[in-house]
């Protein structure tokens, strides 16, 4: 056996590292679960439509601005993180378990609300690729049921997308999105192209609030880039690189494709046109500046955009509620996994069965789809996420201070300090203007109904955390930790069972 | 038999020699098993999640002996996840290598357009579906399993095979299941929870 030497190369290292991600991988990753065309041609529209403020193509600079910030002192924090991907760990580790189960709860309703609510756009993004395949146009809601039983299925035989597929279908929609801008920039409304949207001003009217929320929709997914911490090239630089690089790939595609709306239409008239055609408006625009083909094919590509979001939100909140099944917080049964696949199982098939009752109620109901289903449920997801984001913010900043990690001042407290701020202001303004962000009347139920579930569920488990302080220690201590909790746990001292000598009793 | 021949032969408890349990968490719990061999046989120790070697001799059967040498051949400590990983990546190949050379299973390669499969087939079926059977008997026993048993029972939970393999077991037995890890030695303990750990872990990173 040859002595070691220092600075040898370790074998264990090397065969660990063939696998290693670089940041265009973990951008791509990203990027694929935020489904650029879902965004623009759904979001954006309905947006325009509900909220009638021309001020999202500056509400997405500014949201990115913030997330940027946040992103320094989240960074910095997710390499001291085990279960570094979901923001309720980050809230446990710097604010306390009991607010850890509040953010967690929170986050289970909110990634849950991300993932339904799509379920009301797929029937609109499908019906013109079935009309021209078929010459059918069902329901919305048979078409949200088929999506339904692809995704429970897809969930439970854990068969994420290929990677290469989505990295594909990504490219595909940014192509799409930049020739539809570029069809509208050439196309502007009275001949000339009008700059109106881009001006700040336009962020400092009734429904500001509104509009940054339905940015922030915009940008989930940027903050699963730190899951790859550990399977990063260099972990100190990847991830950060990655996080800054798709927030500004994000921002820049959604405000050029929001502005360049606005030029085609004219800017006085996006609202009243967006709220007639809804999804329709930007391939209708397509379809006079770039002709029939060029639309069809968005079309299809809408269709799986919208299909490959469901899937990944589907996983996204499956995991969640798998960690939080590790942990104990939920029932332990959320933590098993199927032994075949390797999928959360349970976890699963509760998101599928959630996803059905709300189709099987809006169907029943005869309740729009779009709005009242895409449109309402994802914003308010999307203002979960948001409370989330200002949470961690806070957590961040926390941990530093207790911790005296090696980290420069601008990375500890400056950057998570300005970002806090922002992000509470943003808070502010969304629930004041939450009426306009839903677009009901300033007295109706939802208004308060709507933003008032996150803190009674933060409430709720926060009440949750403390029964469990009490009554079982052991599953309190685990808070936060995710798949890592078993590990984490295990007593420093114990007695040995057995009375066979351990070193004898390998062979029998 | 060792615990990772065991712990194969659970997971490929099939006359085709098809795999019960997804590839990631057979390649950890397998990882789990030939560490936990060389723990049992007082090769090495895990302690605050590192493993160090305490005995570099060589021990009897080959794989455990490879193994150890890579161990031996690191110049720094690494924690117990990083072995894991690391050996998972082979430990499947190598574990049925080692119960081809047994006698109890075949090699056969198979070509299907441009790749090649190896597949593991039983010689015997009684033999395979053994270690299963055992761990069952096991548990409605009443005094409680020997330690290396209790090892391969904390890693076959550790994969999340328990219901797989307890199927027809009473309540008696699944309650059994749950003291049993906790009175494990402590290194041996912390195996098992690390490998249960990483086996999360590859869930909630989506890997396959």
């Amino acid at each position: 056996m040859s002595t070691p030497t220092l600075g040898r190369p370790s074998n264990v290292s090397e065969a660990l590292a063939r696998g290693r991600l670089g940041v265009p991988s973990v951008i791509f990753f990203v990027l694929s679960a935020a489904a650029p065309l879902t965004v623009v041609a759904g979001v954006v529209t309905t947006g325009y439509g509900v909220v009638g403020v021309l001020g999202i193509p500056v509400a997405f600079l500014t949201v990115a601005a913030v997330l940027a910030l946040f992103s320094i002192g989240y960074v910095a924090m997710a390499r001291r993180m085990t279960n570094a991907g979901a923001f309720y760990a980050y809230v446990s580790r710097g604010l306390g378990r009991p607010a850890g189960v509040g953010a967690a709860w929170v986050a289970l309703i909110a990634y849950n609300a991300l993932q339904v609510g799509l379920y009301g756009t797929i029937g609109a993004a499908a019906e013109p690729v079935l009309g021209r395949l078929f010459g059918v146009a069902p329901a919305w809601w048979l078409v949200a049921l088929i999506a339904w039983a692809t995704v429970g299925v897809l969930g439970l035989l854990r068969v994420d997308l290929n990677g290469l597929v989505l990295a594909a279908l990504l490219v595909a929609e940014m192509v799409v999105i930049v020739a539809f801008d570029l069809g509208q920039l050439t196309h502007p409304a009275g001949g000339n192209v009008s700059f109106a949207a881009l001006s700040p001003e336009n962020l400092v009217v009734p429904g500001a609030g509104a509009v940054l929320v339905l940015a922030i929709l915009g940008f989930v997914g940027f903050e699963s880039a730190v899951v790859f911490s550990e399977e990063s090239k260099d972990p100190r630089r990847t991830v950060r690189l990655a996080t800054y690089l798709s927030i500004a790939i994000i921002a820049g595609i959604y405000a050029l494709s929001s502005w360049s709306m606005t030029v085609a239409v004219g800017p006085d008239r996006i609202a009243a046109e967006a709220g007639e055609q809804s999804i329709g408006l930007i391939f209708n625009l397509a379809e006079a500046h770039l002709g029939g083909t060029a639309v069809a094919v968005g079309q299809a590509l809408f269709l799986t955009s919208v299909l490959a979001a469901m899937i990944s939100f589907h996983n996204t909140t499956a995991r969640y509620a798998f960690a939080l099944g590790r942990e104990r917080v939920l029932p332990a049964v959320f933590g098993r996994t199927s032994p075949r696949t390797g999928s959360p199982r349970a976890a699963s098939l509760a998101q599928s069965a959630l996803g059905l009752v709300v189709i099987v109620l809006y169907a029943l109901n005869g309740w729009d789809p779009v709005v009242q289903l895409f449109y309402w449920v994802g914003t308010a997801g999307g203002f979960g996420v948001l409370l989330l984001i200002a949470t961690t913010s806070v957590a961040v900043i926390a941990f530093f201070a207790r911790s005296r990690a090696e980290e420069t001042l601008w990375r500890r407290a400056l950057a998570p300090g300005l970002a806090a701020v922002a992000l509470a202001v943003i808070v502010v303004l969304a629930v004041a203007n939450f009426a306009d962000l839903l677009g009901v009347a300033p007295d109706s139920p939802l208004r308060w109904a709507v933003p008032a579930v996150y803190p009674v569920a933060a409430l709720l488990g926060l009440l949750w955390a403390l029964v469990l302080r009490d009554s079982r220690p052991d599953t309190y201590a685990r808070i936060g930790l995710g798949a890592e909790s078993v590990a984490a746990t295990v007593p420093t001292t114990g007695h040995v069972g057995a009375s066979v000598p351990a070193a004898t009793a390998a062979r029998r | 038999m060792l615990i990772a021949d065991e712990f194969f032969l659970i997971t490929h408890n099939d006359s085709r020699g098809k795999a019960k349990l997804h590839p990631t968490a057979t390649g950890l719990g397998l990882a789990g098993g030939l560490l936990g061999e060389l723990v049992l046989q007082g090769h090495v120790t895990v302690a605050s999640g590192l493993v160090t070697v305490v005995d570099r001799r060589p021990p009897a059967d080959a794989l455990a002996h490879t193994v150890l040498d890579q161990l031996v051949g690191e110049t720094q400590q690494h924690p117990v996840r990083t072995w894991l990983s690391f050996l998972a990546q082979t430990a499947t190949a190598s574990v049925g290598e080692r119960l081809v050379r047994a006698g109890v299973l075949r090699r056969q390669e198979s070509r299907r357009l441009i790749r090649t499969t190896v597949s593991y087939l039983p010689i015997d079926l009684n033999a395979v579906a053994w270690p299963a059977t055992r761990l069952r008997a096991l548990l409605d026993r009443p005094e409680p399993p020997s330690v290396p048993d209790g090892t391969l029972l904390g890693l076959v939970v550790a994969a999340g095979l328990s219901r797989e393999v307890l199927w027809s077991a009473g309540p008696r037995a699944h309650h059994r299941l749950g003291v049993l890890i906790p009175a494990l030695p402590p290194p041996l303990r912390e195996l098992v929870a690390n490998t249960e750990a990483a086996v999360g872990a590859a869930v909630l990173r989506g890997a396959g």
